[in-house]
């Protein structure tokens, strides 16, 4: 027990440095922006406690808002994005799993995974830049950030889970 | 109690999931200067918004109020305007017209405002039902009116409600003049469209046009003279050939009738106890 809240501290930790040190200077053609910090609600495993993972997420987003100097945004998005984890954990997840299975690339298999990844970062990403944006005058611009931070968030969330799974 | 704490254990988390969403919507706001003047302004434009819907509505609702006033605040304008026509007339024509309709308009009329609870138009004797009865001072026999024309007379009482036998009846019949001419004849409804009646009688020397306005003849204690009722449609002969019978396009929409004005003309109930009186001794 103990030992699963350090590896997630440590997760969290990782996450956020990454972020303020690395991942908040890339402006990919000036659009795209990855925002892997997410990558923490998808650790997860399928039956943990719902409020439990909105507090871990609500943490990080607030931690790494401070870092980036965006308060409440990520901590909004992750909040909502720790919200749906649950259950589309359970929605991927093979009918004989466990309880506590934990979703990855190895128990779930790639495809899978590729799903509750791409709908958890879709949900976190379209949050980020709608609550960034906080209007809809310039859709085509949001929209076009928006996928393209989304298409390079959830490639270096499945590179790092690709990396851990091993 | 225990059923209440089973359903917060079991979906505590959505309260968590919204206090957290607030916490973090709070800090957007607050400390990020774009999203928080984007709310500021969203917000003001919905408040000013539903305040104007607010002040709207309210302004709806008074309207059944405004009506009521604009249709008695009518009726004494067509008194006037008929008063000033006379006048007008008695400049020109009868010297002794300006004191005889400086009396009429003297003459006492009392104006009871009413709303119409049932109304038909469809029948061929269809009757209107008014919220005000005999304790408001309603009897049988007295006119009733609106704002852009007489609608009929009074049939039957009780102590709240009155029954209005309008001008779309085939029973009705009521007296009408031609505005500026002394010809007059009875307006009678064919059942068939409720926006036109007929006028009956007109002598066939009288003279006259499509257009002209027919009012009430004043004859009879119902109706004063001078009430508007409509405007000469068409002009055709009538079954005997003998004199015109007149298609009327009456004033008022039946179909859309709300607002409505009893007339209780003072001396009403003298005058009708003096016709019987004088009816049961011609009859003796």
């Amino acid at each position: 027990m103990i030992l699963t809240l350090l590896q997630r501290a440590l997760w969290l930790a990782a996450l956020v440095v990454a972020q303020m040190m690395v991942f908040n200077h890339i402006h990919f053609m000036g659009y795209a922006t990855p925002l892997p910090f997410v990558y923490l609600v998808m650790l997860f495993p399928m039956g943990a406690n719902r409020s439990a993972v909105m507090l871990w997420g609500f943490t990080c987003g607030l931690l790494t808002d401070i870092v980036s100097l965006t308060p409440g945004i990520g901590a909004a998005a992750m909040t909502l994005a720790a919200c749906i984890q649950p259950p589309l954990a359970t929605l991927m997840a093979p009918k004989d799993a466990v309880e506590d299975l934990q979703p990855s690339m190895r128990t779930l298999g790639f495809w899978p995974y590729f799903r509750y990844a791409l709908i958890i970062t879709g949900v976190f990403t379209i949050a980020y830049f709608a609550l960034t944006a906080f209007n809809f005058f310039h859709l085509r611009d949001l929209a076009i950030a928006t996928a393209a931070s989304w298409a390079l968030t959830l490639a270096i969330c499945l590179l790092m889970e690709a990396l851990r799974s091993r | 109690m225990r059923a209440l704490l089973e359903f917060i254990a079991k979906y505590y988390h959505w309260a968590v999931f919204t206090a957290l969403e607030v916490i973090a919507i709070t800090l957007l706001l607050r400390f990020n200067n774009y999203q928080g003047s984007v709310w500021l302004t969203t917000a003001n434009t919905v408040v000013g918004t539903a305040q104007q819907w607010h002040n709207e509505a309210i302004r709806f609702i008074h309207l059944g109020q405004v009506n009521a006033d604009l249709m008695r605040r009518n009726l004494r304008l067509e008194q006037n305007v008929e008063f000033l026509q006379a006048q007008l007339d008695s400049v020109t024509h009868d010297s002794t017209a300006a004191e005889r309709l400086q009396a009429q308009r003297l003459r006492p009329l009392d104006i009871i405002p009413a709303k119409v609870i049932t109304n038909s138009v469809l029948r061929r004797n269809n009757l209107i039902t008014i919220n005000r009865g005999r304790r408001d001072g309603i009897e049988p026999e007295q006119g009733v009116v609106s704002g852009t024309g007489i609608v009929g007379i009074i049939y039957m009482v009780s102590d709240h409600f009155s029954i209005v036998m309008p001008l779309l009846n085939s029973h009705s019949s009521i007296s009408c003049a031609l505005r500026g001419t002394r010809y007059f004849g009875y307006l009678r409804w064919d059942g068939t469209d409720p926006l036109f009646c007929y006028l009956d009688d007109i002598p066939r020397h009288a003279r006259f046009r499509v257009g002209d306005i027919v009012e009430t003849s004043g004859n009879g204690s119902i109706f004063p003279r001078g009430l508007f009722v409509g405007r000469v449609a068409a002009i055709e002969n009538s079954d005997d050939g003998l004199s015109y019978k007149l298609r009327i396009h009456l004033g008022i929409n039946f179909s859309r009738l709300a607002d409505v004005a009893v007339i209780r003309q003072e001396f009403q109930p003298e005058v009708r106890e003096l016709e019987q009186k004088a009816d049961s001794a011609m009859a003796r």
